[in-house]
């Protein structure tokens, strides 16, 4: 926790960085949100799905990819240069460490960028509103409960680097499969239907979509405490392969130079 | 006393893939790697006794840094067990970091940016020291090692002498029991070395802490250390006091020949083997001699001549294969 409020009061110390991330975050969502304008035109729906339904995905997906976007290199540095040694002698868990900083960085983002990005985005089209106020709590936990799904794909990944030199590589295409197979690129409402069924068994549908579908008050009742659960299954179980392989790779590790 | 650390036969092999020259063995290495496999710590047993001072040395890559990393608890041994102070480190690694101090002299844990005091607040937050105990020991260190002009200092500003010593009163601020000083004067001038060995003499004095300490300086180990450790490819081929190695190769002397021609050779012999008189006898009717000095067998000498084989060591006797 202490490390996140420190990651936190980081972060506040950048003026320029501070501002270029509300740029950044607000110029993106414009972006995709002109797009979208413009393959609507006059239509008021495509398969059922309306253009502020869309407008409203994109705020939170984007919005959220943003803040969620943090250096993901850093156990692989840590190893190259040796510095791991440094870690590993603090009497912290450096698993927990390292969530602790990442996740302080997210709030940071969410807060500073997103929120700021968010107005802006407001002067120029409109918003659905949140179904309800008791969805938004509900919401908050889904975002939470996707950023860990988002952290431990991305933790998994990186302790491959106690094995590859480089897991940069691999990084870039996860992410490129995360930002395609959440819908953060394409909603997913306008997957053709198989790949639809498909990714329902994967944790991408749950990294974001889920919080947006809750939002906008698609899910209720059984089938939210259904969306909630898969989101809590794919925590678990993306846990516990993190967990091998971080155990495995802390036996593997050799530390460079010295 | 019980033994506060405890080793026993710790191995740790390293495999290295093996790179030929050449394009197009570059890519038939892509399909078919061929590894080899070096052996940075080859069976090494031993004890240590709280309050003792260790000099542990050892040619460069004999494994030195290897083994003080598996005794830190950051490196798995692939057999072998370590019991350190009732823990075995490289299981139980965030209970037991608490009871150690370590300093790797070639690698900071510092921040660059922060000015040195910070630093030090950050250690006492994350190992959680008393207020009262980090004040103590902090002001205790700042006057041993003499820090009250520099401690306001950003780190990337100060110099070589000044950020190891930061370094080391880092890793002792919450009062360790045992300390692993990985070249802990390398790169340091006369008076920075001299200071930090009195300062560790005097840690291991009042404190009773106990201390690993790996240099290649024989100064540091001769004016600090009681006893001495030298491992070579990987094994252990001394285990005693210094004053034992001294006295036992004390009978090789080493003479440096001044020939006629202008070039040195130098020479070593076992005059319990051979007879000064022999030696010179037979010196002086295969060459053309100007001149000869007898060096004096000097610590760094016969540390020399061990490791550049000159002088065998008897094998210890935890050498049992």
């Amino acid at each position: 926790m202490e490390f996140a409020i420190k990651k936190f009061q980081d972060k506040m110390t950048y003026r320029l960085d501070f501002f270029m991330g509300i740029v950044n975050t607000a110029i993106t969502i414009l972006v995709y949100l002109c797009i979208y304008k413009a393959l609507y035109g006059n239509a008021g729906e495509v398969d059922g799905i309306s253009y502020s339904m869309v407008a409203t995905h994109f705020v939170i997906t984007l919005g959220l990819s943003n803040a969620f976007h943090y250096n993901e290199m850093f156990l692989q540095d840590k190893i190259r240069d040796g510095s791991i040694t440094n870690e590993f002698l603090k009497p912290v868990s450096f698993t927990l460490r390292l969530f602790a900083e990442n996740a302080g960085e997210g709030a940071f983002k969410i807060i500073f960028h997103f929120l700021p990005a968010l107005l802006i985005t407001l002067l120029y089209t409109k918003l659905c509103p949140p179904v309800s106020i008791l969805g938004l709590p509900v919401m908050f936990c889904s975002v939470a409960l996707g950023y860990l799904i988002l952290w431990l794909i991305s933790f998994i990944i990186q302790t491959w680097s106690f094995w590859l030199f480089s897991v940069w590589g691999i990084i870039t295409i996860k992410n490129v499969f995360v930002s395609i197979l959440s819908g953060s690129l394409l909603p997913l409402w306008f997957m053709p239907e198989p790949l639809q069924k498909i990714l329902s068994f994967t944790p991408f549908e749950s990294i974001y979509f889920t919080p947006v579908r809750i939002y906008l008050g698609e899910l209720s009742g059984r089938e939210l405490l259904f969306a909630l659960a898969v989101q809590v299954l794919w925590i678990a179980l993306l846990g516990v392969i993190a967990s091998v392989f971080w155990k495995k790779g802390v036996k593997k590790l050799v530390v460079q130079g010295g | 006393m019980e033994n506060i650390i405890e080793i026993q036969g710790v191995k740790k092999y390293y495999k290295i893939a093996k790179r030929e020259k050449g394009m197009l063995e570059t890519l038939a290495n892509l399909f078919n790697r061929k590894y080899e496999t070096k052996k940075a710590v080859d069976d090494i047993s031993f004890s240590i006794k709280p309050g003792e001072i260790v000099g542990f040395i050892g040619p460069n890559g004999a494994g030195k840094s290897t083994t003080v990393k598996i005794l830190s608890g950051i490196l798995y041994p692939d057999s072998g067990t370590v019991q350190i102070d009732g823990f075995i480190p490289y299981k139980q690694r965030k209970q037991y970091v608490k009871h150690i101090g370590v300093v790797f002299g070639q690698k900071s844990q510092l921040n660059w940016d922060l000015p040195l005091i910070e630093s030090f607040e950050l250690m006492k937050f994350i190992y959680r020291i008393p207020q009262k105990e980090y004040e103590e020991n902090l002001k205790l260190f700042i006057d041993l090692l003499d820090m009250e002009d520099f401690i306001n200092q950003p780190v990337r500003q100060l110099s070589l002498g000044q950020r190891m010593r930061g370094d080391i009163v880092a890793s002792l601020l919450h009062s360790p029991q045992i300390v692993f000083l990985d070249e802990p004067t390398i790169g340091l001038d006369v008076v920075a070395k001299e200071r930090i060995r009195e300062f560790v003499r005097y840690m291991n004095k009042t404190k009773h802490t106990t201390i690993i300490f790996t240099t290649h300086d024989m100064q540091d180990i001769e004016k600090v250390c009681d006893r001495l450790i030298m491992i070579d490819k990987g094994k252990k081929v001394y285990d005693g006091s210094i004053h034992e190695i001294k006295s036992k190769y004390a009978n090789f002397k080493t003479l440096e020949l001044l020939l006629e021609d202008g070039s040195k050779e130098l020479k070593t012999f076992d005059i319990s083997v051979t007879p000064m008189s022999a030696v010179m006898e037979q010196l002086f009717s295969e060459k053309n001699i100007k001149d000869i000095t007898i060096c004096e067998s000097e610590i760094d000498d016969i540390i020399r001549d061990i490791y550049e084989g000159r002088i065998v060591l008897d094998r210890p006797e935890t050498e049992r294969n």
